[in-house]
């Protein structure tokens, strides 16, 4: 496993005019796309299976294997979604990308979209990216300029449109099949599997949605190989992966680096450690749906999805808070429960009223209206709620709710007692 | 050709089912119960509820029987401790807002909800602090009161509404816990199939405005019978206590014809059986002119001597098509078949757009017994096109006529007009269960009839189906009978007289 730190998906970071498409064609940008036109579909898929790589978005689910599940021979449209809208708490890798490298995502959307013979794409952007918006939609605008999306692109015979959307700021519509209901401008709520969006997704038709930073990955892999992919990251978390870190750090922000880098070295060095003065209390690895670690299980951290699993937590979007011992974690957690009662969508009964039960617990706790025994009770009611609703958003709130009360219940019910 | 079939187990039972089919389904086939809320029969899956879980052998996690194929070799199980323990937690996130003020609600002892509690819960309270409050007492539709605090959101009426009336008068607004059931703003639901909204709400957030707060439900009775409103003849519940001879509702009840629904229209039939509204007594007139109210066997000896009086030629027929096969068969093989009638014409609605339908259950025949009585009619060889016989009646020069009376009168605007009509022929015998009647002086003579759920038969509907009225309420008058009932007494007197 090597420790460099390459600069692939954020190349043109900090390269003047480095958002153009002009930049993007000097520094062998859509040579990728050519590449793929005259590989076949299957080729295509291969490599991206090859390379093993992983959906960025938060599941790590396999990219190529997910291509391979739409329909070969299925007539009628086939669909491809970017998701960018991108909504966990303590996430901004995508914002990021997408900001600096706009053509990476949309050159790696027309190879997918030709890999599983789509020939319409939407790229889904968080509304609150205001400025990111403008600027994916001027990349489009340069892309179908250059002959670059549309009809026949680069005489290949393939055609894809590609379109940019915009959501209302519900977190739930970065959830697939919530994306899906939302572009098709239903109530923005997750869809019941089976059957999967790979065969009936966006209306009733093959859909796949992968995640802005798995989409940039593609031109890469494809230009260069899946092997030369592999050299960084390790055999089951291959490539580098950009992580958006956020606490009371000397540099806090997104950085690149290959995974199962060290957590210390990446606190130390890319984000410039603690303030002075500070020490760690808690690490959240992962976005706010992920269980929190304590400094000592962060010792031998390595940032990839094997370690994160192995230590009951998860990767999940690369979103790295670092909790400060100033912190108070009963204020953490009645923020993080407020946000998912807030965002649940309300279909499923243990997801709806678990969210806001959890939540009326806590107001209890955080107001000392609420007996001892209700620390309890959010561990109680928080472990119904797991794996068994339509999507993960039940579990994306009782996993850490479990977590603070294991690894903080002292704290808790300390804050309890001083009623 | 043969259907492809899988074989699974539920509880190691083995089952075998066609291809395709759910657990839900099989399970409900095979007499295993999974408790459910959102899930219907009748309307696509939406697996919100997430009660009917399941554990499948193999599986890391449980999955809903309501969205699950059965596979070849799958083994179900519906009844370990887990699963008792999910279903225990549903209920609980269930109840976790919900008013639980059964006392005052109208679905109190047929509520899914109290069931399952009973079943599975009967536990106190976890919640320490105030439930969310919601909009509550919605006149959400003409017939449609909402309380969203009891909705659990399973989602039936969204689905019913996009799928089976395709208004899409219903939504879900909001998020989370603060989600409420609704229209769209300043609407209000108005189509003809409201109330089957509170048949399918698992909870009592629907409620009928005519029925609630009429009757507990536990003090019912039902019987399976077929909705007299049109000529669908859907398969129907009537609900009434007989022992205070009053009838509260009618339910549909699945069945080929009309699936799980019914139309309001046909909901209202049972109103006319009610005391108030019913024609309780006979009507007789005196040798003075004074017409009295009489016990049924007076009506019939008056009626059977007028009878013997007369000359067959002067003697008419008037059948309106809401009576049942057996009805017309016992009537016609007295009068014509053993009388001699020749004259006999049919009561049909002067307005009535018989070639109408609503796409869904309502047609606009409003007869339940079109077909039978054209059947009938063919049988004693007289005529049997439709046709309003009112003008052909007037001319006949009948001096002794017999109407049998359209049983629901609603469904006949035109009905009171017609009676006036009659009232200017000679000598009239009404057989009706309308109670309306009396108020026309020139009906000198009538005889109470039985209604619809108080009689066994069969109706033929639209499509030639035979639907059977299987039981009966005992008569909701002690002077009510049906028209075989009333043709066998009037046969017994007449054959005593010759």
């Amino acid at each position: 496993m090597t420790q460099e730190k390459p600069k692939i998906l954020l190349k043109f970071e900090g390269m003047p005019n480095g958002r153009a498409l002009k930049t993007y064609m000097a520094h062998s940008g859509y040579e990728a796309l050519k590449k793929a036109f005259a590989m076949s579909k299957e080729d295509v898929i291969n490599e991206v299976k090859a390379s093993g790589l992983r959906g960025r978005g938060g599941a790590g689910f396999p990219t190529g294997l997910k291509w391979s599940f739409v329909p070969k021979d299925m007539p009628g449209p086939k669909y491809l979604i970017c998701n960018n809208d991108e909504s966990e708490p303590g996430t901004f890798k995508d914002r990021h990308l997408c900001s600096v490298s706009p053509h990476m995502v949309i050159e790696g959307m027309i190879i997918a979209g030709f890999a599983i013979g789509a020939n319409k794409g939407y790229i889904y952007t968080r509304y609150e990216f205001q400025e990111e918006i403008g600027q994916v939609e001027a990349a489009i605008k340069e892309a179908y300029e250059a002959g670059l999306l549309g009809k026949n692109i680069l005489g290949s015979g393939f055609d894809f449109d590609l379109d940019h959307y915009t959501g209302a700021g519900a977190y739930i519509c970065g959830e697939e099949t919530g994306l899906i209901s939302s572009l098709e401008g239903k109530k923005g709520q997750p869809k019941l599997k089976p059957p999967f969006p790979a065969v009936s997704g966006y209306l009733a038709r093959p859909t796949i949605v992968n995640n802005t930073e798995t989409l940039a990955n593609v031109p890469h892999i494809i230009l260069n190989g899946a092997k030369e992919f592999r050299k960084y990251g390790s055999e089951k978390s291959p490539g580098t992966k950009l992580f958006s870190i956020s606490g009371a750090l000397g540099k806090p922000g997104v950085y690149e680096v290959p995974l199962g880098y060290s957590w210390n070295r990446f606190l130390n060095e890319e984000a410039g450690g603690l303030l002075p003065g500070l020490s760690l209390k808690a690490l959240i690895p992962g976005g706010a749906s992920a269980p929190l670690l304590t400094p000592k299980e962060c010792e031998d951290l390595t940032l990839d999805y094997e370690c994160m699993a192995a230590k009951g937590t998860m990767l999940g979007s690369g979103a790295i808070m670092v909790i400060d011992n100033r912190q108070s974690m009963v204020e953490l957690l009645r923020c993080t429960i407020e946000f998912f009662a807030h965002e649940s969508c309300g279909q499923c009964t243990p997801c709806r009223e678990g969210t806001g039960w959890l939540n009326n617990i806590m107001v209890g706790i955080n107001d000392r209206e609420v007996g001892a025994d209700s620390v309890d009770r959010l561990h109680l009611v928080s472990k119904q709620m797991g794996g068994r609703t339509i999507c993960a958003l039940s579990d994306a709130c009782a996993m850490p709710v479990m977590s603070y009360v294991q690894k903080f219940s002292d704290e808790l019910k300390a804050h309890l007692a001083k009623g | 050709m043969s259907q492809e079939t899988v074989t699974f187990s539920i509880n190691e039972k083995e089952i075998t089912v066609p291809k395709g089919t759910t657990v839900m389904e099989a399970a409900k086939k095979n007499d295993v119960y999974i408790p459910h809320f959102c899930w219907h029969p009748g309307l696509p899956i939406a697996g919100v509820c997430r009660f009917c879980m399941v554990k499948v052998d193999g599986r890391p996690k449980m999955e809903i029987a309501c969205n699950l194929q059965a596979t070849p070799g799958m083994k179900v199980f519906t009844e370990t401790p887990e699963v008792k323990d999910t279903h225990k937690w549903a209920l609980e996130f269930h109840l976790v807002n919900h008013p639980l003020d059964c006392p005052i609600c109208d679905q109190a002892g047929e509520c899914r909800l109290q069931d399952y509690y009973m079943e599975v819960g009967k536990y106190k309270s976890q919640m320490e602090r105030p439930k969310v409050l919601k909009p509550k007492a919605l006149p959400i539709g003409d017939d449609l009161v909402l309380d969203t605090e009891r909705c659990i959101l399973c989602d039936r009426c969204v689905r019913f509404e996009e799928k089976i009336t395709k208004t899409g008068a219903l939504g879900i607004f909001n998020r989370g816990d603060r989600a409420v059931v609704g229209t769209y703003p300043d609407k209000k639901i108005h189509h003809n199939y409201q109330t089957n909204l509170v048949d399918i709400c698992p909870v009592g957030a629907f409620t009928s405005k005519d029925f609630r707060f009429k009757q507990r439900v536990w003090f019912l009775k039902d019987k399976p019978s077929v909705c007299p409103g049109c000529s669908t003849g859907c398969s129907v519940d009537v609900y009434a206590k007989p022992e205070v001879r009053s009838y509260f509702r009618v339910k549909p009840r699945e069945s080929d014809v009309n699936g799980h629904w019914m139309c309001d229209v046909g909901r209202k039939t049972y109103r006319h059986m009610n005391q108030e509204e019913r024609l309780r007594s006979g009507i007789v007139t005196g040798a003075d002119g004074f017409r009295t109210r009489s016990r049924f066997d007076e009506a019939a000896s008056v009626l059977a001597a007028k009878l013997l009086e007369a000359d067959t030629n002067d003697i008419a027929l008037l059948v309106s098509p809401q009576y049942t096969c057996e009805e017309y068969n016992a009537f016609f093989s007295f009068f014509v078949g053993k009388l001699g009638v020749k004259k006999v014409f049919q009561w049909r609605e002067p307005t009535e757009k018989i070639e109408t339908f609503d796409g869904i259950l309502y047609r606009g025949d409003h007869n339940p017994n079109t077909r039978g009585l054209a059947d009938a009619l063919k049988k004693h060889g007289l005529p049997s096109d439709v046709k309003n016989g009112f003008d052909d009646l007037a001319r006949s020069g009948a001096k002794l006529v017999i109407a049998l009376v359209p049983e629901i009168g609603f469904q006949y605007p035109s009905l009171n007009a017609q009676i006036s009509k009659l009232e200017e022929l000679s000598f009239v015998s009404l057989w009706t269960i309308n109670g309306t009647v009396f108020s026309h002086k020139g009906i000198a003579h009538a005889i109470p009839m039985k209604g619809y759920a108080e009689k066994k038969g069969t109706f033929v509907n639209f499509e030639g189906k035979v639907r059977e009225l299987a039981h009966a309420f005992p008569a909701g008058s002690d002077d009510a009978r049906d028209v075989v009932e009333v043709v066998a007494v009037l046969s017994e007197v007449l054959s005593h007289s010759n």
